[in-house]
């Protein structure tokens, strides 16, 4: 029996399918070895030669696998994490690790919900956050955990990254609550958790307690700011929704349209001093314990070199690249010569001058800072000029139209920078930035030469104690050590492609 | 000093202030024509300049400020800032080097810039061919070699090199059989004892001369230039009637055979020399210091990841219809690679290149953490003998930033010559 679907050409036929359409692409297993491993005489060697190897090399690291003894790793865990964090404070880092990794959650959350909100603005298509998503993006730290706890076996440390996950995950859903617009606001919240976390560690001395109140003080001004450009400038006249204003960038919304009353700037400057400084001093005036900086070491001191390396580092590098372009030509030399300086020489000679030359240059009558501070100093002196080339060269693709336009609608040269050439020059080269960082995380392991106990030299100094010196367990201790570098840079490279392609750097 | 400067400036920059202002004022009350004159908070000029004698005081007195401190640290603790303690026995012995612990620092600062350049100059062509056959591995239509360049450039690419560098010392090269022992029979001997692999060193055979050495060395120097004579000879005969050249053959037969010719004229002019150990001395041969070996593989592992992924880069950068064409021509695999992918490509590489050299100058620093007696670790040894820091450092520095400068200036003459005219 025929039926219409049959003789119509323009319905579609399973069995016609079959016959008419062209083969289909998929390979059998013996096809597709014969393709990419066996279709030429010397692809065929290859194959050979390379499968050999590789059995070989697969054979060797199973055996070092099955016969090594972990112990090394297993007793000295805290050590490759904290160094020589005092042990009966170790709940210090446990809680600062708890609250990092809310800080971590909540600004993931935050980020996330705004660049959904911008993709639907711009019609893009929304990331998925798939399980087998995230699996493929973190398989590297997944994998290196799994085997770090498969062999190693220990439970606590596994509970505790477990629990540090799940805290990850609340805050990351809790900081999706924040509304795009809400933005601002949640990152405040997240770099205070972070400042929190630093402030269980190492105290409220120093920096931490100013920066914390430095901190709140400004979350103040931009909230009373708020209320009052909300309740008091804005009652009675169009209200921004009237205006077609869109409310989620608050820049735009009032300056021009509204004049905030004297008093109310002055009164919202006050508050935010006033809670600001009352924040500062009443967390000086606890007495929180803990640890300064000098007293970290470990995986933990590589990551804060880092993060401190770059953060500090971005400010100043703006700068310099910024100076490197400008006109004028005593600002101009000055920051050639530094940055041309800090590239041309290796990071060891500016370690080795941390270490020997920077105590001579402090004031007499100063106690000179410790070993970790003077070599931080250096490191931030030397990312920012590596830096300062990264932004230089976002500097140089931003068009020139852009700048001549701002000109043209008279700003201040001041203004250009920051409201017209930065964010794009910035935007552009945080794929870049990315590369740096990752730069750095492995260049850290050079604080091992000047002696500091970061993750790298803990090897050194678990294969130096009585119960495992002189059996040669560098060839345990090397690999883990490597394996979690790696992770942890793989990772971010990955990611950074990622970000790459979603920003479409280098398409456009 | 410093505070007595520092009035000076401000004093200058308020003088200044005060008769541009005041011209100014003069001029409005007089009702002088000022529109072809801003005011000076407004001028350009005024305003550039001020901004950079700010910042030119700000330097000097940043400067000066911790010049005076360092000169009252130095004072305090005694530091004589002069180049003297050069002539000073430096204390410090170099493996398998004549120097001794009495010779002087110049003398082993010289030593250590001498072991840098020679990590420099083994280990940069060393890695620029490694990465060129990772990089063209990466692109192989053969699946399992691709994958494994792949998974070799993702690992070494995200480590830190001196931890390559400190893993091939400690748990593979310390791992090799011990050479130290007075007859040293453990060490690894493969074919009768020319190549020596221990713990300790890698021997080599060399070669020593003997009588007419001289003159042989002047024949095989003549032999070359008729070898390359016999090159051009050929490709001239390539080009005029198209008969295979087969040049590398032809003049590598000319070089042997001449070679081979002139030893048995001259009645054996050199023999090779055998490394032999005899209570713990190590004689003869070419024999390569562990610490040497282990930087320079490991800087290359680590530097030809990073410079697979430029030719990568760059290959795939080639114009593909330069590829179609080669196909069009019937040019085999290598034939591509050799006349038309790698030349264009090099070109694209070499600026990140250049780049790459300079990162591997500035790591040969890392010799330091295993003790290879390069200049970095030679300084650090110093400074333990407590040499003064300020001049050490100087000279340290001066050093790594002319290597650097000559490399990259060396390089950019290079990239002229290799870019297109007109470009």
């Amino acid at each position: 029996m025929t039926s219409v679907a049959d003789s119509d050409p323009f319905v579609r036929n399973k069995a016609r399918d079959a016959e008419g359409l062209p083969p289909s692409n998929r390979l059998s297993a013996g096809e597709w070895a014969k393709k990419n491993l066996l279709n030429n005489w010397y692809n065929s060697l290859i194959t050979v030669v390379v499968a050999c190897g590789m059995a070989f090399a697969v054979v060797r690291t199973l055996g070092w696998l099955f016969s090594s003894d972990f112990l090394i790793i297993r007793r000295n865990l805290a050590v490759f994490m904290v160094g020589q964090f005092p042990r009966d404070e170790l709940w210090r880092t446990w809680a600062s690790g708890y609250l990092l990794m809310g800080a971590f959650g909540v600004g993931s959350g935050v980020l996330w919900r705004s660049a959904q909100a911008d993709a639907e603005e711009k019609g893009l298509p929304t990331e998925p956050h798939s399980w087998p998503d995230l699996l493929r993006r973190f398989w590297a730290i997944i994998a290196v955990l799994v085997f770090f706890v498969s062999f190693a076996r220990t439970a606590p440390p596994f509970v505790g990254l477990a629990s540090a996950f799940a805290v990850f995950w609340i805050s990351r859903e809790s900081g999706r609550r924040f509304s795009a617009a809400a933005r601002a606001r949640g990152l405040f919240f997240a770099g205070l958790l972070g400042l929190l976390s630093l402030l269980v560690l190492a105290g409220s001395g120093g920096l931490v307690a100013l920066t914390v109140g430095g901190l709140v003080g400004a979350w103040t001004l931009s909230e009373v700011r708020r209320y009052v450009d909300d309740y008091v400038v804005g009652r009675g006249a169009a209200s921004p929704e009237v205006l077609g204003q869109p409310q989620r960038d608050q820049r735009w919304r009032l300056p021009d349209l509204f004049k905030r009353p004297a008093w109310a700037t002055w009164a919202s400057r006050a508050a935010a001093v006033v809670v600001g400084a009352g924040v500062w001093f009443g967390l000086r005036a606890i007495d929180w314990g803990g640890y300064g900086w000098e007293d970290w070491g470990g995986l933990h001191l590589t990551l804060f070199v880092t993060v401190i390396g770059i953060s500090a580092g971005l400010p100043v590098g703006i700068l310099l690249a910024l100076g490197r372009q400008s006109d004028l030509p005593v600002i101009k030399g000055a920051s050639v010569i530094f940055i041309e300086f800090v590239r041309g020489v290796p990071l060891i000679s500016l370690l080795l001058f941390s270490w020997f030359m920077l105590p001579l240059l402090f004031p007499i009558d100063l106690d000179i800072p410790g070993k970790l501070t003077r070599a931080m100093i250096v490191i931030t002196a030397f990312s920012a000029a590596y830096i300062a080339e990264i932004v230089r060269g976002g500097l140089q693709s931003v068009p020139r139209g852009q700048v001549e336009a701002a000109q043209a609608s008279g700003m201040s040269a001041g203004r250009i920078q920051r409201l017209i050439v930065l964010p794009q020059a910035l935007r552009a080269v945080i794929p870049a930035m990315v590369g740096q960082f990752i730069s750095l995380f492995k260049d850290t392991s050079l604080l091992a030469i000047i002696g500091l106990l970061d993750f790298l030299r803990a090897s050194a100094v678990a294969n130096a104690q009585t119960e495992f010196l002189g059996q040669g367990l560098v060839t345990v201790t090397y690999p883990f050590v490597a394996l979690g570098y790696w992770a942890f840079a793989y990772t971010m490279s990955k990611e950074s492609r990622r970000v790459e392609e979603r920003l479409g750097v280098g398409v456009r | 000093m410093l505070g007595r400067l520092l009035l000076l400036v401000i004093a200058l920059v308020l003088a200044a202030a005060v008769f541009l202002v005041g011209r100014y004022a003069i001029d409005k009350a007089t009702r002088r024509d000022t529109s072809d004159r801003p005011p000076p908070w407004r001028d350009l000029n005024v305003l550039s300049l001020a901004a950079q004698v700010v910042a030119l005081g700000l330097i000097v007195t940043v400067g000066a400020w911790l010049w005076s401190n360092f000169r009252d640290r130095t004072d305090a603790i005694g530091l004589e800032l002069t180049f003297d303690f050069l002539d000073q026995p430096s204390g410090i012995s170099i493996a398998d080097n004549p120097l001794s612990s009495d010779a002087g620092i110049r003398d082993a600062l010289q030593q250590g810039v001498k072991n840098t350049f020679l990590i420099i100059l083994l280990g940069i062509p060393l890695s620029v061919l490694f990465g060129t056959l990772i990089g063209i591995a990466r692109l192989s239509t053969n699946w399992l070699l691709r994958k494994l360049a792949t998974a070799y450039v993702e690992f070494f690419r995200n480590i830190p090199p001196l931890l390559v560098i400190v893993f091939l010392w400690g748990a593979v090269f310390l791992n090799f059989p011990i050479g130290a022992s007075p007859t040293a029979e453990a060490a690894w001997r493969p074919l009768g004892g020319w190549f020596i692999f221990s713990n300790s060193r890698f021997a080599f055979p060399s070669i020593i001369g003997l009588d007419n050495f001289g003159l042989y060395q002047l024949l095989i120097a003549a032999s070359v230039v008729a070898s390359v004579g016999v090159w051009v000879w050929r490709t001239r005969v390539f080009n005029n009637t198209g008969v295979p050249h087969r040049r590398a053959l032809w003049s590598l037969a000319t070089l042997v055979v001449l070679g081979a010719a002139f030893f048995f004229a001259l009645g054996g002019p050199f023999e090779f020399s055998k490394t032999t150990v005899e209570d713990r001395v190590w004689s003869g041969g070419f024999r390569m210091q562990m610490p040497y070996a282990a930087v320079m593989s490991a800087l290359v592992i680590y530097t030809a990841s990073h410079i697979s992924e430029i030719v990568r880069g760059s290959i795939l950068a080639v114009h593909r219809g330069q590829v179609e064409a080669s196909h069009a021509l019937a040019l085999n695999g290598l034939q591509r690679y050799r006349f038309v992918v790698l030349p264009q490509a090099f070109r694209i590489a070499f600026p990140p290149l250049i780049n790459q050299f300079l990162n591997y100058t500035k790591n040969s620093s890392l010799a330091v953490a295993i003790g290879f007696a390069e200049l970095t670790s030679i300084t650090n040894n110093l400074f333990g003998n407590s040499q003064p820091a300020p001049q050490l450092t100087l000279i340290l520095m001066a050093v790594y930033l002319f290597f650097s400068l000559v490399l990259s200036a060396m390089g950019n003459l290079v990239n002229r010559r290799l870019q297109l005219k007109g470009a």
